[in-house]
């Protein structure tokens, strides 16, 4: 019997299941732990929208929405995520009702966080501006000086004269320029001036001066680098002009006093509120750490859970509702070979759920054409991977992939042929096949190295073969080994000095080769 | 001959990509399946087996309608800006000529807002991505299009656009209808010759599309403009001049007083009499619009018959578009309950 599994495929059967609709959920959880059968789908013209367990569906995928946003949340503060490898089962439907509060409130909980932490951190942003404002405004409002003395510069002052007809005397008491400060994106700069020179027409008068340290945005948490910017004008037609284009390009203003003393005074203050601000920041991402400590202990296990609850709820959509008993009926493929397994899995659920009737599974008869299941080990699977990407077998066709074990890995080995390189093949799958339980625990996502990994064995006969093609080869990394003499002998009577002159030198075997073969391989 | 040889060297990776994209477009199956949906939760599970995928994944549980058409907007927009991040010339000015029309609206969008005294924080955010550009946001000081000019647009890739419009006049209502359509009209002659001197099956291509855009919008402008103020020599220069109503059709549509004279006016072309033939405002009728939107798929559709030339991209970008509408519209009846013309949507595929 299991000679001929291992030549051919399983013989499967259709059988029907009638699963009471309290049992139907345990059932199948435990028939999804054993992994030994595939439902036929018997509501194929349901709209995926329309079957049965869609509210069910969905709340998971809110679950999973959840989970998502609490992994993310992790992920940013880099908290490794604890992964024990075990595989919880699948809840019973009155817990999905707990997990799904736990993971509302935990969500709630992190939404508020996130909002307390985004107030606090524009408050700190504002600050830190106001605080790097405040500092380098001291040279603007010394230039801005000498730019106003320059206008009570009588020399100066004699060209508005001749526009204006003014006594210059009467008009320097109205030079007092007015200015605002604000802060604004390094990039939109340049923009910014253009704008600015265009519509004030020239008449005002932009400094800056970059802040080096890079601020982080509040919402999405990027470093930007940020620059200071005065700009002096007069009148008030071009004060809210101004504004209009600050607001334009996202520019934040702050009010900056005028004296010097006045600066001074603002920038202890800010500096005290700046540290507190800190220590409050500092609170904040405590407690937001906590909890997603707490909660990434939880997570992967939890999200197993959710994905195992709506898989059984897909499995469910697929049974057919028979209202009168009330009872589900599924159809499904099992191999011969378990039935017992799957009555015991069957049994087992039935309890879990604490129902009376038991479910019921019988053979039927069918034409149809059964799957085709190759049972294999790990050893095995590779190369029936490998066959059936060529294509999968009908059934009980014979299965080519047991004699692909030995003549996959020889057709590669004659083709490669170096017992160097083989070693080193053979040497780094023997490796990966003895690492094999760590390896599998790290679930690496790299697809390279998942592909190497997932055909150690393959790679390990490959490099055997390797080795001994090359033995046969003698090809040892591109090098030849003298390992048993060489056959060929060169008399120096026939071949001096002057023979070997010559343009064509033939080798007869006459005279040259001793008559014996080599024990095993090619001429070094 | 030549550009057949050459075209894939610097467009074939998004020439095929763009097909990648336009396979994805909804066909009339997944059409039966959403006018089908009772809720927009199973809009949303329907979508999830197309090329949308989780593409609302993410949004927290009662759904609307606006945050559908943001999520559909902003697919739209990754694959364009991806598109154009990759593109060489001539492909890029190509696809900067398609956003100019975006940026066109944006502009109009926040003039109008502004008018009406919204304030300009709330206005950008309606702004439509592909069209934004730094000196958007300074629109609000624009009292006169004159100023427009000079203080926001002079350095944008619009400022040759608005020469045609500049008056001192203020800015309102019936002002910044105008600017639009002088601007849009600028714009579609820009690009119509910039598509002829491509040459090739660009020009077959996008001058047969942008012939159409620009008829339909001088029949829309006249039909718009029965019972309002705008002259008719205001009226003619509106029109486009890049399509096959040039020159007597425009000329023809400029002396039209009424809706029927306008349909009279279409009767000379027999591409556009079949299009005001079956339309009408009466309930089962389909209106002119709709008309207009079916022949504009049917041409976009002919666009992928070619292969190396860059009408491709904006045939793809136009069927989005239409297909967005199509999802929105949907989503509006399946949430106001009210199915009576749902199936309304223009299908595609």
């Amino acid at each position: 019997m299991s000679m001929d599994a291992l030549l051919r495929s399983e013989e499967m059967t259709l059988c029907q299941m009638f699963l009471q609709s309290e049992a139907a959920y345990a059932c199948v959880s435990e028939l999804g732990e054993i992994g030994l059968v595939q439902f036929r789908d018997l509501n194929p013209d349901v709209n995926a929208f329309q079957r049965k367990f869609v509210n069910e569906i969905r709340r998971c995928e809110e679950m999973e929405r959840k989970l998502r946003f609490l992994e993310k949340e992790i992920n940013k503060d880099g908290i490794p995520m604890l992964n024990t490898g075990d595989n919880p089962e699948a809840p019973a439907p009155r817990e999905m009702i707990d997990l799904e509060a736990t993971y509302e409130k935990l969500e709630n909980e992190m939404k508020e966080v996130n909002s307390n932490s985004e107030a606090l951190k524009r408050n700190f942003l504002e600050l830190t501006e106001l605080k790097h404002i405040l500092r380098k405004t001291q040279t603007f409002f010394e230039e801005a000086h000498h730019h106003q003395q320059a206008l009570h510069d009588p020399s100066i002052a004699e060209e508005r004269v001749g526009l204006l007809g003014e006594d210059p005397v009467s008009r320097s008491g109205q030079q007092k320029l007015g200015f605002v400060a604000g802060v604004i994106l390094r990039e939109r700069i340049p923009s910014f001036e253009v704008m600015l020179w265009r519509v004030c027409r020239g008449n005002v008068f932009l400094r800056q001066a970059d802040i080096e340290a890079p601020l982080e945005d509040p919402i999405t948490g990027d470093s930007v680098h940020k620059s200071v910017f005065i700009i002096f004008f007069q009148g008030e037609q071009l004060k809210s002009r101004i504004k209009k284009i600050c607001e334009g390009y996202r520019a934040t203003l702050y009010p900056c006093p005028e004296t010097q003393a006045e600066r001074r005074e603002m920038a202890i203050g800010v500096m005290t509120r700046i540290e507190d601000l800190n220590t409050v920041l500092g609170q904040t991402q405590d407690h937001r750490h906590r909890v997603l400590v707490a909660a990434a202990k939880n997570i992967k296990v939890w999200s197993i859970k959710v994905r195992k609850i709506k898989a059984i709820y897909h499995t469910l959509n697929m049974f057919n509702l028979d209202v009168t008993q009330k009872c589900l009926i599924a159809e499904c493929w099992c191999p011969v070979a378990d039935l017992d397994r799957i009555q015991q899995a069957l049994r087992s659920g039935t309890e879990r759920s604490g129902s009376s009737v038991p479910s019921i599974i019988n053979r039927m008869q069918t034409r149809m054409v059964p799957p085709t299941y190759n049972r294999c080990n790990k050893f095995t699977q590779g190369f029936q991977n490998i066959v059936d990407a060529y294509g999968v077998a009908c059934y009980r066709e014979v299965n080519p992939a047991p004699f692909t074990c030995i003549t996959f890995p020889f057709l590669f080995a004659v083709m490669f042929g170096d017992m160097g390189h083989g070693l080193i093949m053979f040497l780094f799958a023997l490796f990966l096949v003895l690492k094999e339980k760590q390896l599998q625990a790290k679930k690496i996502q790299n697809e390279i190295f998942s592909t190497f990994f997932g055909g150690r064995y393959i790679i390990l006969l490959m490099g055997a073969f390797s080795v001994y093609t090359g033995l046969i080869y003698n090809d040892v990394f591109s090098k030849s080994l003298n390992l048993f003499g060489c056959q060929w002998v060169i008399p120096s009577s026939t071949y001096n000095l002057e023979a070997l002159a010559a343009d064509k030198i033939i080798v007869k075997p006459n005279g040259t080769f001793t008559g014996t073969s080599y024990p095993i391989g090619v001429d070094p | 001959m030549m550009p057949e040889i050459s075209f894939n060297i610097d467009h074939g990776y998004l020439e095929g990509l763009l097909r990648g994209f336009k396979s994805g477009i909804l066909k009339q199956a997944d059409y039966l399946n959403l006018i089908q949906c009772e809720t927009l939760d199973d809009l949303k599970l329907h979508l999830q087996s197309t090329d949308y995928g989780n593409f609302l994944a993410n949004e927290p549980s009662p759904l609307t309608v606006s945050v559908i058409d943001d999520k559909l907007r902003e697919k739209l927009v990754i694959e364009v800006e991806h598109m154009r991040n990759h593109a060489l010339e001539p492909l890029s000015t190509f696809l900067d000529y398609i956003k100019y029309s975006y940026m066109i609206d944006n502009v109009i969008l926040l003039i109008t807002g502004t008018l009406h005294g919204r304030p300009i924080h709330e206005l950008l955010p309606k702004c439509h991505p592909l069209g934004t550009f730094d000196q958007l946001a300074a629109i609000n000081l624009a009292n006169t299009s004159i100023m427009l000019y000079n203080a926001v647009l002079v350095d944008t890739p619009l400022a040759p656009y608005i020469k045609d419009c500049i008056s001192a006049e203020d800015l309102d209502e019936m002002n910044v209808e105008i600017i639009r359509n002088t601007l849009y009209k600028s714009y579609l002659e820009d690009f119509y010759n910039f598509c002829k001197k491509q040459g090739g099956a660009t020009a077959d291509v996008m001058c047969e599309a942008l012939a159409f855009d620009a008829d339909r919008r001088a029949f829309i402008i006249t039909i718009n403009s029965f019972g309002t103020e705008l002259s008719k020599e205001d009226r003619m220069k509106l029109y486009p001049r890049c399509g096959n109503l040039y020159p007597t059709g425009l000329k023809m549509l400029g002396e039209c007083d009424d809706y029927d004279q306008v349909k009279a006016v279409a009767d000379y072309y027999p591409q556009y009499k079949e299009l005001f033939e079956n339309s009408g405002s009466n309930p089962g009728d389909k209106t002119l619009e709709d008309k207009f939107f079916e022949h504009e798929v049917k041409l976009m559709k002919k666009a992928f018959m070619q292969q190396f030339q860059f009408g491709v991209f904006y045939a793809y970008i136009r069927l989005k578009e239409q297909e967005n509408r199509n999802i929105l519209w949907i989503g509006e009846c399946v949430a106001q309950r009210h199915r009576a013309k749902i199936d309304s949507y223009i299908p595609i595929f």
